[in-house]
């Protein structure tokens, strides 16, 4: 009996150790297929993403210059634009400007996104007919938006400057106004961009269970303490991603600041995309250019690690 | 047999005779006809920054394509747009456009990159260009930015642009008891007493600072250069430049339309052709729409004058823009009949005398009594201010400071500060010093040597 008890033992062993030696197998054979699936996506993206970057970093360490020649994959002084960059005034105020600029949009983004989605979340049928006028801005060409910006900032043009005429106000155009230059873009680009963020906040708000609201009222919790403190803690992670989506593509600010402004008044809607724009295509500094990007596409990353550290994904406990 | 003699000398005459008439003719007329369809179903692209003469040859271009059967893809954008679009695509060697406006301020660069194709082949080839096309027809001032220092050819100038004045709105000067000013302080005296008078602003300007201002630098004395072309230091930290910011600066602050430092030329020329805006310094083609554009509301009341002086003396800008082809260009000889076409002696008087177009480039037409005549507006002759600013250009040689290759640097320096000056970020010396650091740094990276 005991003989027996120990064979079967032995054999359940035997399965056991086969068993856990085939479902080692089968994981890694799982692993290695999920590779083979993600490799031609990770080659494509290494082509696409990857390869630009190292030429973008390899450039940064020339001093290109599309008018002269002898400067192509010229490693003699590989850190003289950073080093240059280091005593830029120019490169300072634009990375300072930018900082600005993407402070106040996605502050203003994200608040704007939040009560218009708190708004459209309502259940009325006019609200609900209303959600796709709110998404026009978003899905026009940036280039439309700053179009139409041009045309209302410029007072010729403008039918609010024929109005505030009419009445006999003074209004200055804002777009050469050093003081209200860069409000005017930060302007135009919430009114492009703050459908995007009410967007995601009210699929968000979709999803959060009413049974939260409920409990709330019952334990006697006013609208704006529900909303503080049972709305806003469970859209936490995706107010984070959707700050995160404006903040990278407030660094990419282009098309209302080229058209606008060009920078200008001065500098003082300089940001450092644009400085970097201007010094690769109007003085071909395609080397200085591309030290300009490397230290900005540091910075996002930098940035971006730091806010996900610090406020977290959210998620389930949110 | 004799007649048969003679019927046969007859037949050979006559075939002779064809023959040597045949010979004769098929020395020009076959040429003349190859080369007018010989690039048939050709498409040629080119491009240029908005100007009226743009416009101009939009116009014209269906013409040459039912003559050639070349179809010609021509785009004009704005000044800075056509600049920063061209410098890109002629700095890869790309074969997008087959003709370009050779920018004025860009022609040293393109040219001393040799991002442009040399022309001598096809003018001196009797094959490609006819003697009387005549070459040497074009004011050799306005060519001279588009040579090399070899005396090689790269483009034809389409303008021999000069810097005068005009008012609008002169009947307000009139009403102020004011005359034309002709110099710095009689400007500033002149627009102060008409300044919002019947709503108009006294005084308009596009927003490319560094060409409209430089007028006013090298009146109070200033300069770019130190000796340009060969050298190259900047100068934009004296005592004349600051000045000259300021002045200039109160110009467009004190006396300009609201708005007026975001004006491009289409804009300040509307607020000139609408009543809005009076007093320009510009060349000479944005001011004869004011006396023959048929939107023009000041015809009756628009007045011409040489810019104003300062005290160092009377500076007017003169420039020329010209038509070139890309060296990466798959259709040179195609472009080049285009060129050809368009600069013809033909076409160019067209575009003059019958269109009113007045910054022409070709003598024949400047000297001649139709283009007097056009040029003349309420008994205003305007042709005589216009050589005289060409030859104020030429005899001191002040504008080689914007052919050097990296103008383009520089300008943007320039710009930004009298935006700084006259939105009162920065006074005149803080802002040009400023401009001068940054030039500085920016000439280091080109590898000019400076003497600091």
């Amino acid at each position: 009996m005991r003989n027996g008890c120990d064979l079967t033992a032995a054999a359940s062993d035997i399965a056991l150790v086969r068993g856990r030696s085939k479902g080692r197998s089968f994981d890694r054979t799982q692993r290695l297929f999920y590779w083979y699936c993600l490799l031609p996506a990770l080659l494509v993206l290494g082509v696409i993403t990857l390869l630009p970057t190292i030429y973008l970093i390899l450039v940064s360490l020339t001093p290109l210059d599309l008018t002269r020649p002898n400067t192509w994959w010229n490693f003699s002084n590989p850190t003289l634009n950073y080093e240059l960059l280091l005593e830029d005034r120019r490169f300072h105020n634009s990375m300072w400007v930018q900082a600005k600029l993407s402070f106040w949009t996605v502050l203003l983004q994200l608040v704007l996104g939040f009560l218009f989605a708190l708004l459209l979340n309502m259940r009325s049928s006019l609200l609900q007919a209303l959600r796709t006028v709110f998404l026009i801005p978003m899905v026009l060409p940036p280039i439309v938006v700053a179009i139409i910006w041009k045309v209302l900032y410029t007072p010729d043009i403008s039918p609010f400057y024929w109005a505030f005429k009419a009445f006999g106000w003074s209004v200055p155009a804002l777009i050469t106004d050093p003081n209200w230059a860069l409000t005017a873009i930060i302007i135009a680009d919430t009114w492009e961009w703050f459908p995007f963020t009410m967007l995601m906040i009210l699929a968000g708000l979709q999803m959060m269970p009413q049974e939260y609201v409920d409990a709330a009222r019952i334990d006697g919790a006013s609208p704006f303490q529900t909303t503080l403190f049972i709305t806003l803690p469970f859209l936490k992670g995706v107010l984070l991603v959707a700050g995160l989506f404006r903040l990278i593509d407030s660094i990419k600010a282009f098309p209302l600041i080229f058209i606008l402004t060009e920078g200008g008044p001065g500098t003082v809607t300089e940001v450092t995309n644009y400085y970097s724009f201007v010094q690769a295509f109007s003085f071909s500094f395609l080397g200085f250019s591309s030290a300009i990007t490397v230290v900005m596409v540091a910075a996002t990353l930098i940035l971006s690690w730091i806010i996900i550290r610090l406020v977290g994904w959210g998620g389930e406990d949110g | 047999m004799f007649s048969d003699k003679k019927a046969r000398r007859r037949s050979v005459l006559k075939g002779a005779a064809a023959t040597a008439a045949l010979g004769a003719t098929g020395l020009y007329a076959p040429a003349v006809l190859s080369q007018t369809r010989k690039f048939e179903g050709t498409t040629i692209n080119g491009a240029a920054f908005s100007h009226t003469f743009s416009a101009h040859v939009r116009d014209l271009i269906p013409e040459f394509e039912e003559l050639t059967g070349i179809t010609v893809n021509f785009q004009d954008q704005a000044f800075p747009v056509y600049n920063q679009q061209a410098d890109l695509e002629l700095s890869t060697g790309g074969s997008a456009l087959d003709f370009v406006n050779i920018t004025f301020i860009f022609s040293g660069r393109w040219i001393g990159a040799g991002w442009m194709h040399p022309l001598d082949d096809f003018i001196n080839d009797p094959e490609m260009t006819p003697a009387d096309w005549n070459p040497g027809d074009f004011a050799g001032g306005a060519q001279a930015s588009l040579q090399d220092a070899d005396g090689n050819t790269y483009g034809f100038a389409w303008e021999a642009g000069a810097m005068i004045m005009s008012a609008s709105r002169s009947d307000i000067l009139d009403e102020a008891g004011v005359e034309m000013p002709t110099t710095f302080d009689e400007l500033v005296n002149v627009c102060d007493a008409i300044h919002n008078k019947d709503g108009v602003a006294a005084f308009v300007a596009d927003k490319l600072h560094h060409w409209n201002w430089i007028p006013y630098l090298m009146g109070f004395g200033g300069k770019v250069f130190k000796d340009p072309p060969g050298d190259l230091t900047p100068t934009l930290d004296t005592p004349e430049a600051a000045q000259a910011a300021e002045f200039y600066a109160n110009l467009l602050s004190s006396y300009g339309p609201e708005g007026v430092l975001s004006f491009t030329d289409e804009q300040a020329l509307n607020a000139q052709l609408n009543g809005r805006a009076n007093i320009r310094t510009q060349a000479i083609a944005w001011h004869t729409p004011l006396a023959n554009s048929p939107d023009s509301k000041v015809k009756d009341s628009v007045r011409f004058a040489l810019m104003p002086g300062g005290p160092a003396g009377n500076f007017p800008g003169s420039n020329s823009h010209g038509w070139g082809i890309p060296v990466g260009s798959k259709n040179k000889e195609a472009a080049w009949e285009f060129i050809k076409w368009v600069m013809s002696p033909d076409v160019q008087r067209r575009i003059a005398i019958d269109q009113g177009y007045s910054a022409v480039t070709r003598r024949s037409i400047i000297e001649s009594d139709a283009y007097k005549t056009q040029m003349t507006f309420g008994g205003q002759d305007v042709a005589s201010l216009y050589l005289q600013v060409l030859e104020l250009g030429g005899k001191s040689g002040y504008m080689k400071y914007r052919t050097v290759p990296v103008f383009p640097q520089i300008g943007d320096k320039i710009n930004k500060a009298i935006e700084r000056v006259a939105t009162g970020q920065q006074n005149g010396a803080d802002a040009m010093a400023q401009a001068q650091d940054e030039t500085i740094s920016d000439f280091r990276k080109a590898g000019v040597e400076m003497d600091l």
